[in-house]
């Protein structure tokens, strides 16, 4: 397949050069200047619809090669674009006009606004600035970008997702990830787009912004728009790099050497670093070509993508490629507009066996080899070295017997026509189709001592498929009044369907290895009833309607209103429906009254309120499925039960907040910025309770009883500094401080459910650590409570070798329950990224600091790795030296909490775009670059990665348990890239 | 002309509108994989299916987290030790053998959910039967009526002062504590008169349900137990009991003890009831991977590795005359016992009894008394923090079976005949110590066992020998506290006040039901 590709475009590519050199390129030059006449340097020119460009010299002069029929466009920081034809001009100046900032587009959800015309909190990033590098996902090109948007990926793992937190976390029980509308399309999956084919991406933060998406707002919106082509010469635009990953981080755990020499350990003569073993450095490269283009009547953008991405853990990473096609026609005058977009994408991935991290760091570093294939004593293990203890594997051989593999193929199509009724009314119908498919295929050797040994091979087939289709219809109304006021309103109708299913097999005993998971009727389990098959199918319907009126008083004063009605099959028949109205307004300071100082000086106020949906379909019915068999009559007969508790008064989490802000701009628009503030109040949060046993069937419920406060403040500062001498650097920053959400109640006495003040959960594990739950949910205090035995500082073991607990309770007794105690909070509190952008005339130089302060960690690995006393048969942490006096087992307490503020060079870019004029014909613009990502880190935390764990997967508590760092981290990377940008 | 055609597109919109509207704004969910009561339990089998329900819900009862666990390692037969890393699990293995347990304890809290679970499953299943009044499921409602007296005879017995409901439908949402005397007076009359509903049939049909003879050894049990239970001791009518069964006459001790223990245990004419186990159909006996080391998964080629952990105190063990068929032989340096026994001692080999299993000479905890081979023993050098790995004899009881899962094939035996004729000794001798009979049918005991008989009974060798015999059947915290030594210490564990006779109620259902009282003590 990628070999394949490469060869098509190589094909392409040799075509399409030879077919251009006969393009008619021309060259135009002129000058550019502020209003002033002072000249403006470093001005961006670009050909619409290529990556061919340029920049003004430190005179303001500039010169350019265009095909024929181009149009440049003029862009400089904080200055109004100009488009212009170039016709057949040699010579064009221009004159930018200061003040663009507040013309940018920002995308509101069904809908746009001119940014000085945002009474919302909503953040737009356009394509420039994002991060650069290898970027496989989405999430990663806003990372620290944002003010209140916290994304984090602990650990390089390229096929893990990231986390993306909103604001802090406004829900206990449903969604806490925003929502993410592609192209119009609610639900879209970030995963599988491809980061080239974005042009932007706006966030609507508050509830004012996010309400018009109701019930799936209360997180957040992320909005992703892609490119598209637009009118003038077709351009073709390909794009590639090559990125090492290189291993940065990994337990820190005795070498051979050093655990020889610590003493109790069992020396078996060799010499192995099992983190070596286990890692490579990952070699990824990945293509893109795009064409687009068109006519006055017709625009469009084709791309295809590949990805062939190799992770630091040996047997991970993936191969992806993508199709898009974006089209837009114009009809009936140009008064039907038809847009249609169609995208696949397929991905290959290996996953890997994160089990194996946790045994590299507890594996004998003097085993005397890997794998003697030759050797009889280990055949039963095909020759992997293995020891008989308790959960102790050779991590080696699980990664290499064994297999875990993915295959994602997914289809979106989706076709919007715009009908302009007369110039101020128009009407618009949607309809979008996603459907994805999610084939997963495992199998553990027969030889494979974890798993596979004793079940004589184990096959996994797993096959998932969702698929949703939306349909919508709009009324857009747009008026300029006399006297300064411009209206506009909207009105739409949405209807969404949602289907989930699964196939799942899986079975044992197979004669041969041969077959993976390729053959299951290989699995005798399957014969003798041991193999396990099952089937599931899920459904479930969003209805809306929804209305918004936006209204503009001469640039002056600014309100927004809009109103949600939502339906969701998924609550009770009483309450399925659900109201959200937002209102906002603003003023610009500057254009009421003048303000020496000021350019813009916009403060704006907002109230909305969002909802949540619960997680899953039929809370709110009696189910009864198959529990198993019973004896009957002689014989095992199916049984057939309920199988939850119902709660047929489910309804709506609601979440209503305020917003306000200021906006402003200074010096001539070269410093700009916002500040704002915010608060939000959850109620009927969704959560599973424990209820009586009887009069109830099981012991938990879902119920609408949790009440969340949430606040905090954002800031983004942007501030351009002329250098001269055709020099320029932009600064930015972009910060939030995170208030600890607080759990207010959760009782409702009328409901007669009570969480009875708190509960704990998030268990640390086996070994030896079950009944050890590692964060306290409690009314009155914030989320992310990290809970635990307290050490004593100031002596931590006793002098028979025990630890030394504070006796939290004062009741003479160290070590029991009531001696439990907060010891930290997993939430960050600062997030934080500054922004460097340096050009040199054709140099570029781009050097991103990201940030994230306040939030603690806790180190499993030193929760169940550290004691000294395992050290005859495992291996352990270097910090095992600190504790060499203890005898005590391994067990959970504030040791293992750590603070993992850091600071990191998160991205380093540099680039050099070649002067067009000077490039070969055929070739319209030549940039490379290099980009360094995660350089250095700055952190006391000691794990593999400092980066906040904002969902705990797989533990009762999920989201709600922030800050534990687990043994399955994987490992964390510095990613290395050299690419190329050529177009044509 | 322009307007015309506006509204004329008016018109085709509108159209488009109504074309969608019907299935605009229904929001019914519809069911692919699970059914809903109103198009389920209409045949004859999805009738039967219903029942299950209650059944289903007792194969937790053997697992670790609930009533097995609960009986046996809050006595002085059964230990978890903390080895070194393992099983240390914030100390409630420990607590729960040194009593000192807390209401949020893990077991307490599944052993409460678990027979809690029970009588909601019946109590749902009895209101539906009702309502449905069709003559397939009428013999049902006696059935469940006496299987829920049954759970309440165990929640009696473990928590004492618990809320009795018995609707469905119309319960109180936060149902109220009932006295332990009003929980036994509910239990007595229940199994009262399920005894009049219920079968008397003895034959695959009743196999693991609840028939007359079940309902019988039940009220020997909660009339055995009468004076911890009401302060008024009940023997005569203890002894009543134990005799219907007996004179049933559907019962004999088997002559090989294990046979009711075995893998193929399902013939045994001993068993009164059972939990069917199966690795296929009914899963949840598991003790092979609680009990047994992760070097045995060599012994009996396991499908998955042993977790080493629940293991016999020493003495207990040693209660044992060695020549105790129960007892068995345990291994030697010459290979596996061929007598085999309750326990598994000494050197361990593999699955052809030929090979010595080693543990490469490591333990994490540190010491490893034997060095490389690897030896069970019934000594255990501490509870905690770091009880060798090989310490402790293995509750073999149940038979291991060779290339066996993580769920056990063996039957587990809720109610055994031995057991009702013990109880009907004690019930005779508590009554006149010098009782003959009573004399008789302990011997009857011990003769099977291969030990000598007793010349005469006393709370000590009655006590002991109830727990040999019944050792590792989830009866031996009630005898313990039936005879007053619960609370006494013995190894690794202090004496404790009486009070701890009753387990707390769980802070959770105390959390969620502010109408429950928590017992004396907690």
């Amino acid at each position: 397949m990628k070999k394949l590709f490469t060869m098509t475009i190589g094909v392409l590519t040799m075509v399409l050069l030879s077919s251009m050199q006969s393009t008619a390129q021309r060259t135009v030059s002129g000058t550019v200047t502020d209003a002033s006449g002072e000249a403006l340097i470093g001005v961006n020119i670009l050909e619409q619809g290529t990556d061919k460009g340029t920049i003004t010299d430190f005179d303001g002069n500039y010169e350019i090669s265009v095909s024929e029929g181009a149009t440049l466009v003029f862009s400089y920081t904080g200055y109004t674009s100009q488009e212009i034809a170039v016709g057949s001009q040699s010579q064009i100046d221009v004159i930018l006009q200061a003040g663009a900032v507040l013309e940018e587009v920002v995308v509101t959800g069904y809908g746009t606004q001119r940014s000085k015309e945002v009474t919302g909190s909503i953040a737009s990033v356009k394509a420039e600035d994002f991060n650069k590098g290898n970027v496989n996902d989405v999430a990663q090109l806003l990372q620290g970008k944002v003010g209140g948007l916290v994304i984090s990926r602990p650990g390089a793992n390229p096929n893990g997702g990231f986390n993306i937190r909103l604001r802090g976390i406004s829900t206990v029980g449903a969604s806490t990830e925003p929502l993410v509308v592609i192209d119009g399309v609610l639900g879209g999956d970030l995963n599988s787009i491809e980061p080239q084919d974005i042009a932007s991406i706006d966030v609507l933060k508050d509830g004012s912004a996010a309400a018009i998406y109701g019930t799936r707002g209360a997180s957040g919106v992320i909005l992703v728009t892609t490119k598209r082509g637009s009118a003038g010469v077709s351009k073709v635009d390909y794009s590639g790099q090559v990125s090492l990953d290189v291993v940065n981080r990994t337990p820190d755990v005795l070498t051979a050497e050093e655990y020889k020499a610590f003493g109790g350990g069992t020396d078996l003569g060799g010499n192995i670093d099992w983190f070596d073993e286990l890692t490579q450095t990952g070699v990824s490269n990945t293509h893109n070509l795009s064409l687009s283009g068109g006519t006055s009547s017709t625009t469009y953008r084709l791309s295809g993508n590949y990805r062939s991405i190799k992770g630091v853990a040996r047997t991970t990473g993936f191969d992806r490629l993508n199709f898009r096609a974006n089209v837009t026609q114009k009809a009936l005058n140009d008064r039907l507009t038809i847009t249609a977009n169609l995208t696949t994408s397929s991905r290959d991935a290996s996953l890997g066996f994160d089990e194996a991290f946790r045994y590299a760091t507890i594996f004998n570093p003097t085993t005397p080899f890997v794998r003697d294939a030759s050797n009889p004593s280990f055949a039963r293990w095909d020759g992997y070295y293995q020891q008989v203890l308790f959960d102790y594997y050779n991590p080696v051989a699980i990664i290499e017997q064994n297999t875990r593999q993915e295959r994602v193929k997914s289809f979106a199509g989706n076709i919007r026509g715009d009908f302009k009724l007369t110039d101020d009314l128009s009407v618009a119908l949607f309809y979008s189709s996603q459907r994805s498919n999610n084939e997963f295929g495992q199998y553990w050797s027969k030889y494979s001592f974890l798993v596979g040994e004793n079940a004589r091979g184990l096959a996994t087939k797993r096959n998932q498929e969702f698929e949703d289709q939306l349909f919508r219809t709009e009324i857009n109304y747009n008026k300029d009044f006399s006297g300064g006021l411009q209206l506009s309103a909207l009105a739409g109708y949405e209807y969404q369907d949602f289907l989930y299913q699964d196939f799942f097999a899986q079975g044992g005993t197979f004669l041969t290895d041969a077959f993976s998971y390729h053959n299951l009727s290989g699995a005798a389990d399957f014969n003798n009833g041991l193999g396990s098959v099952n089937s599931n199918k899920v459904t479930s319907r969003l209805i809306s309607f929804f209305g918004r009126v936006n209204l503009n008083f001469d640039d002056k004063f600014f309100l927004t209103g809009s109103l949600r009605r939502d339906g969701s099959s998924r609550f009770g028949a009483e309450n399925k429906w659900g109201l959200f109205p937002a209102v906002s307004a603003g003023v610009d300071l500057t254009e009421v009254t003048s303000i020496n100082g000021f350019d813009q000086l916009k403060v704006r106020a907002g109230y909305g309120v969002t909802g949540q949906n619960v997680a899953d379909s039929y809370l709110s019915i009696q189910r009864f499925g198959p529990t198993g068999n019973f004896y009957y009559n002689g014989a095992f007969t199916p049984s057939y039960g309920p199988i939850s508790n119902p709660n047929p008064n489910l309804k709506w989490e609601t979440k209503s907040d305020i917003n306000i802000g200021v906006d402003f701009a200074m010096m001539d628009y070269k410093l700009t910025g916002s500040l704002e503030y915010y608060q939000s109040k959850t109620n009927d949060g969704v959560f599973l309770f424990n209820v009586p046993v009887p009069p109830n069937l099981f012991g938990q419920t879902f119920y609408n009883v949790a009440e969340l406060e949430n606040s905090g403040i954002e800031m983004a500062l942007n501030y351009l500094v002329d250098l001269g001498d055709n020099k320029s650097w932009n600064i930015s920053f972009s910060g939030s401080r995170w208030f600890s959400p607080t759990l207010v109640s959760l009782t409702d006495a009328e409901a007669g459910v009570s969480l009875g003040g708190f509960r704990d959960g998030a268990n640390l594990g086996s070994p030896g650590q079950n009944g050890t739950p590692l964060v306290r949910l409690e009314e009155g205090k914030p989320l992310g409570q990290l809970w635990g035995l307290v050490i004593d500082e100031n002596k931590q073991i006793n002098e028979d070798g025990t630890w030394n607990f504070v006796d939290v309770d004062g009741n003479g007794v160290q070590d029991d329950i009531s001696d439990r105690a907060v010891i930290g909070n997993g939430f960050p509190k600062y997030n934080l990224g500054i922004n460097n952008t340096f050009n040199f005339g054709k140099l570029d130089l781009n050097i991103f600091l990201r940030s994230v302060l306040g939030h603690d960690l806790i180190n499993t690995f030193r929760a169940f790795y550290e004691a000294p006393n395992v050290i005859s048969a495992y291996n352990v942490l270097a910090s095992s030296a600190d504790i060499k006096n203890l005898t005590d087992q391994p067990q959970f307490s504030s040791r293992h909490v750590e603070r993992a503020d850091f600071l990191t060079l998160d991205n380093l870019t540099l680039g050099y775009t070649f002067d067009s004029a000077s490039l070969p014909g055929g070739f319209s613009n030549l940039r490379v670059y290099f980009t360094g990502q995660n350089l250095f880190v700055l952190t006391g935390y000691s794990g593999v990665s400092p980066e906040p764990r904002l969902t705990d997967t797989g533990s009762d508590f999920g989201s709600l348990a922030p800050g534990i760092d687990r043994r399955n981290t994987y490992f964390s990377s510095r990613v290395f890239t050299f690419g190329l940008n050529v177009g044509f | 002309m322009e307007k015309f055609k506006i509204s004329f597109k008016m018109l085709i919109l509108a159209l488009g509108f109504s074309a969608v509207a019907p299935s605009c704004t229904d929001l019914d969910e519809e069911l692919f994989s699970q059914v809903s009561a109103d198009n389920f339990f209409q045949t004859e089998e999805e009738l039967v299916s219903a029942l299950g329900a209650a059944y289903t819900s007792l194969y937790g009862f053997a697992g670790n987290g609930t009533v097995w666990g609960i009986q046996e390692v809050s006595s002085d037969e059964v230990v978890v030790p903390t080895r070194g890393p393992d099983w240390g699990d914030g100390g409630h293995w420990v607590r729960l053998h040194q009593q000192n347990w807390t209401a949020e304890d893990p077991l307490v809290n599944g052993g409460w959910s678990f027979l809690f679970g029970g009588v909601s499953a019946t109590n749902r299943l009895i209101y539906q039967f009702e309502l449905l009044n069709n003559p397939l499921t009428e013999p049902f409602i006696g059935e469940l009526k006496a299987l829920r007296a049954i759970y309440y005879l165990w929640l009696l017995d473990i928590y004492g002062n618990v809320p009795i409901v018995t609707s469905f439908a119309d319960a109180d949402p936060n149902p109220p504590t009932n006295s332990r005397t009003e929980v036994y007076n509910f239990v007595e009359s229940e199994l009262t008169s399920a005894l009049n509903s219920v079968t008397d049939a003895v034959d695959g049909s009743t196999y693991g349900r609840v028939n007359k003879n079940v309902v019988n050894t039940a009220l020997a049990r909660l009339y055995l137990n009468a004076e911890v239970y009401t302060g008024s001791p009940q023997w005569s009518k203890a002894a009543a009991a134990a005799d219907a069964v007996i004179n049933s006459g559907n019962y004999a001790l088997e002559s090989d003890y294990f046979a009711n223990f075995n893998v193929d245990n399902a013939g045994s004419g001993e068993n009164i009831w059972v939990i069917p186990y199966d690795q296929v159909f009914a899963g949840g006996f598991n003790l092979v991977m609680m009990t047994l080391s992760y070097l045995n998964q060599q012994t009996y080629n396991l499908a998955a590795q042993p977790w080493n952990g629940f293991c016999t105190v020493e003495e207990f063990y040693n209660s044992y005359e060695d020549t105790d068929l129960r007892k068995g032989q345990p291994n030697t340096e010459d290979g596996p016992s061929a007598v085999r026994g309750n326990f598994l001692v000494g050197p361990q080999w593999d699955v052809t009894g030929r090979v010595r299993l080693v543990d490469d000479g490591t333990t994490a905890s540190g010491i490893d008394p034997d060095g490389t081979p690897f030896t069970l023993r019934a000594f255990i050098n501490e509870l905690f923090p770091t009880a060798w790995r090989e310490a402790g004899a293995r509750i073999a009881k149940y038979e291991f079976e060779v290339g066996g899962r993580e769920n056990m094939n063996n039957d587990y035996p809720l109610f055994r005949y031995a057991d009702v004729l013990l109880m009907k000794a004690e019930a005779l001798w508590r009554q006149n110590p010098g009782s003959a009979e009573a004399l008789a049918l302990v011997n009857q005991i011990r003769a099977r066992a291969g030990v000598d008989p007793f010349s005469e009974l006393t709370a000590d060798n009655l006590l002991a020998e109830r727990g040999r015999e019944m050792f590792a059947e989830a009866i031996r915290r009630t005898d313990l506290i039936r005879f007053g030594v619960f609370t006494d210490a013995w190894w690794a564990k202090d004496v404790q006040p009486e009070c701890k006779e009753l387990m707390p109620i769980p802070k959770n259902q105390t959390d969620s039901n502010p109408n429950l009282v928590q017992n004396e003590c907690y």
